[in-house]
């Protein structure tokens, strides 16, 4: 019995592959039968068997869902993304910097709120009522800067998180050896630093970019202005329209995946070194 | 942490002419680096939750504030028959998602931590994939993979013989479905933290254990998971939080029915909001979800042991 699992025997090796089939069939038919069912006419969509590969492709769905303003919430949505990675990665970088290596006095109080944000951050939807409500009150709701800045804020709690680790592994004394040069500390901040904490940024935009892509829930309430929706909240509108025409849903969903297959498959490492940075350190 | 020898050797003489610890100016200038950081999380974080605890202390019409209802709005929400039911529904789709996906999380870490190089990168890249994608998308494939005429599962149940299944015409199936919806998008993130875990242990220790004649079972329960507590506990806390306040999977996936057998809390606070415009309630019953979550947190701040 002792043996069994560190030489591995012909049995476990089969339950190996089989689960690991499993495993991916399970993880990834969703998306590959989106995809199929988003190039087939409607009435290939409902036969039965269903069609393999035997069908002719058609982009029929695609051109009604891109004519349906699909396009503007994708420019919407990357807009909202690049200015909230923007913002949080200095925002962060600067706050990071100010834990990492200065003491005042309520520095530990402060770092509190951080933590508390943290899990609030992941699932964000415990504070959907009360942004609301604030957002109503500031007169805030609808704008163009209504969603970056939401996003910003509801990522900045692991972001200044991981930009501590990316200061943090600086070392001091490169600042103090620039410092007896006589540099300035604006051009520690500004120039000396921010080419060393490139992982780190990059770690805090993917985490950013993923969130806010995603995020359905907050826009739903916050923009409702046709010009300002998120591509979630339009292939959300989508069920609306099209009920149970899968093809149209299908091509918005194959459509919304597209930056993130691609982003996940060129920075996968990264985004997984973030998202473990915290689990390691903790 | 070891100094690096050749810098401190070159500073020695002059180590107190910069040093950061030395000018306390310097030091109090740290809490101006995070004010621009506090701005936004006052505005979008604590603001929000102060202004909620007087929201619901009142009661709404549409946005027009009314009379001051004192604690009846919680009294209320923790009373109403559909809002406990839902709390119910809650706590049993957390518990049920939240353990099936750090249990297969764990079983697939322990598996692949054995493995090396691309294999295991492929496997947590592919493991990823559900979370990644957006839970709009995530809800809409698997309504349609379940489909009850056309959809590809009941093709393949047919196949061997079952009868078609509408999922989500029952109460309970609605429920489940939504149940394993939820893990099959957290398992990857579970299975990535573990494994983090996993690969940052030592080792000479594993491998001094099994020379001391340790079989597998007892370097598992005694040796691995004990160090990988941390992760384990870390994964746990942040997957309930994620999978409590899950408003977006239930949604698109259910909207709360059949007969509100998947009404989760949520929901039914977005339901209040939104298309009853009970604000002064909603708040009331968003800071009781708030409440349930700080519990978790506060866990979870015990766990991690952050710090600065």
């Amino acid at each position: 019995m002792s043996h069994t699992l560190s030489k591995p025997s012909l049995g476990s090796r089969v339950f190996e592959t089989v689960f690991l089939i499993a495993f991916g069939i399970l993880n990834l038919i969703p998306i590959f039968w989106g995809i199929l069912t988003s190039f087939k006419t409607a009435s290939d969509i409902s036969q039965i068997p269903p069609k393999l590969f035997n069908f002719a492709p058609t982009f029929v769905h695609y051109k009604q869902v891109l004519d349906s303003g699909f396009l503007r919430c994708v420019v919407n949505s990357m807009m909202y993304c690049v200015l909230s990675i923007m913002l949080t990665i200095v925002v962060a970088y600067l706050a990071g910097y100010g834990f990492a290596r200065r003491n005042f006095s309520c520095k530990k109080f402060l770092f509190s709120v951080v933590i508390i944000g943290i899990p609030l951050s992941g699932g964000s939807s415990t504070l959907l009522i009360p942004n609301y409500m604030a957002m109503i009150k500031m007169h805030m709701i609808n704008h163009w800067y209504t969603m970056p800045l939401m996003y910003a804020a509801y990522h900045l709690p692991t972001s200044i998180w991981m930009m501590i680790a990316g200061v943090k592994g600086i070392p001091v004394e490169l600042e103090e050896a620039a410092r007896i040069d006589g540099v300035k500390q604006r051009y520690i901040i500004t120039k000396l630093l921010p080419p060393l904490m490139l992982p780190s940024y990059a770690a805090s935009a993917l985490l950013v970019f993923i969130g806010a892509w995603n995020d359905y829930i907050t826009s739903s309430v916050m923009v409702s202005r046709s010009d300002l929706k998120t591509v979630q909240q339009i292939i959300y509108d989508f069920m609306g329209f099209y009920g149970r025409e899968y093809g149209p849903l299908t091509a918005s969903a194959t459509l919304a995946i597209i930056p993130i297959i691609l982003v996940f498959t060129f920075f996968g490492k990264q985004l997984i070194s973030g998202l473990t940075a915290g689990a390691v350190k903790g | 942490m070891e100094k690096v020898a050749f810098p401190s050797f070159a500073l020695e003489g002059k180590e107190s002419v910069g040093m950061v610890d030395n000018n306390n100016n310097m030091q109090k200038s740290g809490f101006w680096y995070t004010v621009p950081a506090f701005i936004l999380l006052l505005f979008f974080l604590v603001f929000p939750v102060f202004n909620s605890v007087i929201c619901g202390m009142f009661q709404y019409k549409y946005m027009n504030k009314g009379e001051f209802m004192g604690l009846k709005n919680y009294i209320w929400c923790l009373t109403d028959s559909t809002i406990l039911n839902s709390f119910k529904v809650t706590f049993l789709v957390t518990l049920f998602a939240t353990i099936s996906s750090v249990v297969i999380g764990l079983l697939l870490a322990l598996w692949i931590d054995k493995k090396h190089g691309l294999f295991s990168y492929m496997i947590e890249m592919v493991g990823l994939i559900p979370w990644v994608i957006s839970m709009v998308v995530a809800g809409i494939l698997w309504k349609w993979i379940l489909n009850g005429d056309i959809g590809l599962v009941n093709y393949l149940c047919a196949l061997f013989g079952t009868k078609t299944v509408y999922v989500f015409n029952e109460p309970k199936s609605s429920l489940a479905t939504m149940i394993f919806v939820m893990s099959w998008r957290t398992v990857g993130y579970a299975m990535v933290m573990l494994l983090a875990g996993l690969k940052g242990l030592d080792g000479n220790l594993i491998e001094a254990s099994e020379i001391d004649g340790a079989n597998s079972w007892q370097v598992l329960f005694k040796i691995k998971l004990p160090l990988i507590m941390t992760n384990f506990l870390l994964s746990l806390i942040v997957l309930t939080v994620s999978n409590f306040t899950n408003n977006t999977i239930p949604r698109v996936l259910t909207n709360g029915g059949p007969a509100n057998a998947t009404n989760v809390v949520t929901l039914q606070q977005y339901v209040m909001s939104f298309e009853f415009y009970e604000f002064g309630r909603s708040s009331a019953l968003s800071l009781l979800v708030m409440l349930a979550t700080m519990v978790i947190i506060y866990f979870y701040m015990k766990v991690t042991k952050y710090e600065l």
